[in-house]
């Protein structure tokens, strides 16, 4: 206390010298806080692409893939990982589709992807990152082309697209503001297709359309609607709600959920080529690409 | 010997691997699925959780440094006991933490420049690999010709040998000269060897030879003694096992000629690594060796070629596993630090525990956690349940920092629901509708069989007409087995529930009804049984051939501690091998559900004696009476706590309709109110 009594004095003093610390301090002050909050803020405003999909799908090892240039081996994932990439020079940025070819000066951009576990416990992970008003640039959802050939491998891909979509529809539905339902780009990315099991992309999206649809119709009837218990009073008006796309109607397709901001496109390519071959995922980039 | 060692992150990328054999990577992921996300372990007798895991062939051990979200995994077979890999799990750990522990803290890192620990790991299997590595099954029949553990052996030699320990070099700068000596010496000896590939594998043992005599003379010489005379004192019938031995030792040599060919380009350097461990891992797969003689060349030639078993790094290990030991004891000799001292470390801690950013210690978790423990009991959760999530609640938090303004309660509350939104989440959801339609169309349509088990009293026929109710409205036709041919009354109370709803169905037009009965006293699987045949061969009528869709079994309910009346639950279940059985367990019922969930889950067992639905044994739980309870819903938990088996619906009121489906955000949002 005694030592501090001499400063408060001064402080409260009517001295030149205190009244130009105030000054300083209270002039100075914004601008650090301003500066610090600004550097905070654009230090996140990477891009940023989600990968999701079902346990076994090579989510990891894409993302590997994207952010070192080689796969690593990877195990069941238990956590989210990001990983920050940049566009190979072989894809062409939206941002950047008036420059020319001949243009090096410019850097490619990088982006952030975030990768989720698929395991069905943990895919509650995957789902609430969704949730959030994130700066999502686009969703990629890894399909193991090899493993939609068995119907239990197909059964499991098309719950976990259909949750997801849903997801996606119902944030568009239920934002009371033009920015969350500005809509999201989907990638169905078929991959694996270097396997001698796996589906040609043409099928595979065919198969997971049909499948979905299916998933649609027993959702819709099972209507055990999730527990609330005694409180279940708004049970007519979620049907419509939780039905995936056009409401009531009998077949399924990607290019309806273009009504509520999604954009669905399937590509094809694999992470991990034969031998010494290299990945083939060109067309992966090229979608990146036209997302940023 | 090791099969494979892999250093995981929990996001599952492989940081860094070692395979000696080639093992698949399925083994791994399971252990991932079974042991960190579904919390299934394995118990030993005691009821302790064991810290290894088995699975097909294989045997895995694992620690992790969950401040960095590293796994440390290894795999051996089952066939082997070698009590050395914890030691080797529990130095790896150290070691890797401290060299990559502050690369991995980095936000975004896919990958880390793993090679030198290439080198470190060598290095530390040579020192703990204690030789225990001999097949159980032979132990009996060779007698105790024990190796004397190699480690101090070893070591000792090698502090005589390599002068100045060399430093802690990548593995390239290391090779080179060692290469480049062997050849020199090919270049003239007067044994004109050829290149030493695989399968010439005799002229590299003198080139060992020749090359510790270099390295350094008068310890190397006792070394080859050494090993010569583990070589001819050999029993005659192991000549050929001797061989294999050396022909080990010469895979190993040409993988480092080719790494170093190699070094020239860094980033193949890793790739080219890995191929050429398969190559050895190929020849690894064939021998079946003497294990003895393995090791006895294996340290003949490491130390003689002047290895780089360091002695700091010797030390370290030392440190490390003393301290491992020792961490047991101490924990509670800190405390008292005097009046004072407690009071501004409280004071701090209140502050910090306002602002976040603490550090959380063991002492700090103490008091939360029971104050946890005590909620999730007065919601109903059984001790064990409780203690269990509290127990991975704080091996969760244990030594992370919390986040900028949290308090710890409220860290705790987080980290429990996360764990309690894993536990109650199924691994695949149950789609009852669309089980039973793929079951019941083409190309092989059979009724689909649901039965329903439980304690008496808990609501199963109640449950059972509810289900009924349920898939009638889907345009089912069901079929309801009286199969409790013992309490009075039972037939009857379901006859009753048939005539409801087939009143119901025929008011509402949808699906149609019928009871199978065959009166009191018969055997409940033969009942079953031949319910199942009379849905299925009464063909002829209209449809796919079948009379019924969905065979629902209503069973006795009996008391879960009574032997006599579970067992004859194996044979219900064999006999009529229903495609779902489901237990109904009361949300009213505390600390016993545990102990019913466990008992009934265990009495299905197929033919072979395993447990049905991948050794689960039932298919889901029904919660009933769930509208009585009100929060109180840790009946939930328990019981998908004890066996891992979903809960699929809950019933929620008196009448056909109040069937749920678990929303697990709503149940654990009452959990932690």
């Amino acid at each position: 206390m005694a030592t501090s009594s001499p400063w408060l004095t001064w402080a409260f003093s009517p001295t030149i010298s205190a009244i130009l610390v105030t000054l300083v301090i209270s002039l100075l002050l914004p601008v650090l806080v301003h500066s610090y909050l600004y550097r905070k803020a654009t230090a996140q405003a990477l891009p940023a692409f989600l990968l999701i999909g079902p346990s076994g799908a090579g989510k990891t090892s894409l993302l590997t893939l994207f952010a070192n240039g080689t796969p690593s081996p990877t195990h069941t994932s238990q956590e989210t990982q990001t990983a920050t990439c940049q566009l190979p020079s072989s894809a062409l940025a939206s941002t950047d589709r008036y420059r020319s070819v001949n243009d090096h000066t410019h850097d490619q951009p990088q982006l952030l992807l975030i990768d989720t576990p698929g395991h069905g416990k943990l895919r509650h992970h995957a789902l609430a990152s969704l949730t959030p008003a994130t700066a999502l640039k686009g969703l990629i959802f890894v399909v193991d082309s090899a493993a939609v050939s068995s119907a239990a491998g197909l059964t499991e891909t098309a719950e976990y697209l259909h949750d997801v979509l849903l997801v996606l529809q119902k944030k568009h539905t239920q934002s009371r503001t033009s920015k969350g339902s500005q809509g999201i780009a989907v990638l169905v990315a078929v991959n694996k297709q270097d396997l001698f099991t796996s589906l040609p992309v043409g099928l595979v999206r065919q198969r997971l359309e049909e499948e979905v649809a299916r998933v649609r119709l027993t959702r819709s009837k099972g209507l055990l609607v999730d527990s609330g218990v005694g409180l279940t009073d708004d049970g007519e008006a979620d049907d419509e709600s939780n039905w995936l796309g056009q409401y009531g109607s009998k077949e399924f397709k990607f290019g309806h959920m273009e009504e509520y901001g999604v954009e669905i496109e399937v590509v094809g390519g694999n992470v991990k080529g034969e031998g010494e071959e290299k990945g083939r995922v060109d067309g992966w980039w090229g979608w990146i690409g036209e997302n940023l | 010997m090791l099969d494979a060692f892999e250093i995981l992150t929990t996001s599952g990328i492989v940081l860094w691997r070692r395979s000696y054999a080639p093992v698949p990577s399925s083994v791994v992921n399971s252990l991932v699925g079974d042991v960190f996300i579904e919390d299934r372990r394995p118990k030993d007798a005691q009821g302790q959780q064991q810290t290894s895991y088995k699975k097909d062939k294989y045997t895995l051990k694992w620690t992790s440094a969950k401040d960095l979200g590293v796994v440390f995994v290894a795999v051996y077979q089952s066939l082997l006991h070698l009590s050395w890999v914890d030691n080797l799990l529990t130095a790896v750990k150290a070691l890797f933490t401290k060299d990559y522990g502050i690369e991995l803290k980095k936000a975004h890192v896919t990958k880390l420049n793993t090679q030198p620990f290439d080198a470190t790991f060598d290095a530390l299997v040579r020192k703990l690999d204690t030789g225990s590595t001999r097949r159980q099954s032979e132990a009996d029949s060779e007698g105790p010709i024990e190796l004397t553990p190699p480690s101090s052996a070893a070591s000792a030699s090698e502090e005589a040998v390599d002068e100045p320990p060399p430093p802690p070099i990548p593995a390239p700068q290391f090779k080179k000269p060692a290469v480049s000596r062997k050849e020199q010496f090919e270049g003239t000896s007067t044994d004109a060897t050829p290149v030493p590939t695989p399968d010439t594998s005799r002229p590299s043992t003198p080139a060992s030879h020749i090359l510790t005599a270099k390295s350094g003379p008068g310890k190397a010489s006792r070394r080859s003694r050494k090993a010569q005379h583990t070589l001819t004192s050999a029993p005659a019938s192991s000549g050929d096992e001797s061989s294999a031995g050396r022909n080990k030792k010469t895979a190993t040599k040409a993988k480092r000629r080719w790494d170093a060919d190699g070094f020239a380009v860094e980033g193949e350097d890793e790739v080219l690594d890995y191929s050429a461990a398969a190559d050895s891992q190929q020849e690894q797969g064939e021998r079946e060796v003497d294990v003895e003689d393995v090791n006895a060349s294996q340290m003949g030639s490491r130390t003689g070629k002047g290895q780089f078993v360091l002695k700091d790094l010797d030390d370290e290990v030392d440190a490390i596993l003393a301290s491992s030991k020792q961490q047991v004891k101490p924990d509670s000799t800190e405390g008292d630090a005097g009046l004072l001292g407690s009071a501004t470390s409280r004071l701090t801690g209140l502050f910090r525990n306002v602002v976040g950013g603490k550090t959380l210690t063991k002492q700090d978790l103490i008091q939360p956690l029971q104050q946890m423990q005590n909620h999730l009991l007065e919601k109903n959760v059984a001790r064990e349940a409780a203690a269990r999530l509290c127990a991975s609640v704080e091996a969760d938090l244990l030594n992370q920092r919390t986040a900028n303004f949290t308090s710890i309660d409220s860290t705790i509350r987080e980290s429990m629901s996360k764990a309690l939104t894993r536990i109650l989440t199924p691994t695949s959801s149950l789609d009852l509708l669309r089980d039973v339609t793929t079951t019941i169309s083409p190309p092989n349509p059979r009724p689909y069989v649901i039965s329903i088990v439980g304690v008496n009293g808990v609501g199963k026929s109640t449950n059972l007409s509810k289900i009924a109710y349920f898939l009638l409205q889907n345009q089912f036709r069901v079929l309801v087995v009286a199969g409790d041919t013992f309490r009075s009354g039972a037939v009857e109370q379901l006859r009753v529930h048939v005539r409801n709803l087939s009143e119901l169905s025929r008011r509402e037009d949808v699906g149609k009804i019928e009871l199978f009965e065959k009166g009191y006293g018969k055997d409940a699987a033969t009942v079953a049984r031949d319910a199942v045949t009379y849905a299925t061969n009464t063909a002829g009528t209209e449809g796919n051939g079948m009379l019924f869709d969905v065979v629902l079994i209503d069973t006795a309910g009996r008391r879960h501690n009574d032997t006599r009346l579970m067992s004859s639950l194996t044979k219900f279940g064999q006999l009529a091998n229903p495609d779902k059985i489901f237990m109904v367990g009361e949300a009213l019922v505390g600390t016993d559900s545990v102990a019913q969930a466990r008992n009934f889950a265990k009495e299905f067992v197929d033919t072979k004696g395993k447990l049905r639905n991948n050794g689960v044994g039932m298919d889901g739980f029904i919660i009933s009476k769930c509208d009585t309870v009100g929060d109180m819903v840790g009946t939930l938990v328990s019981m998908v706590h004890a066996t891992g088996i979903p809960v699929v619906f809950l019933g929620v009121g008196q009448h056909y309709g109040d069937l749920r489906g678990l929303n697990v955000g709503w149940a654990v949002d009452k959990l932690m109110k």
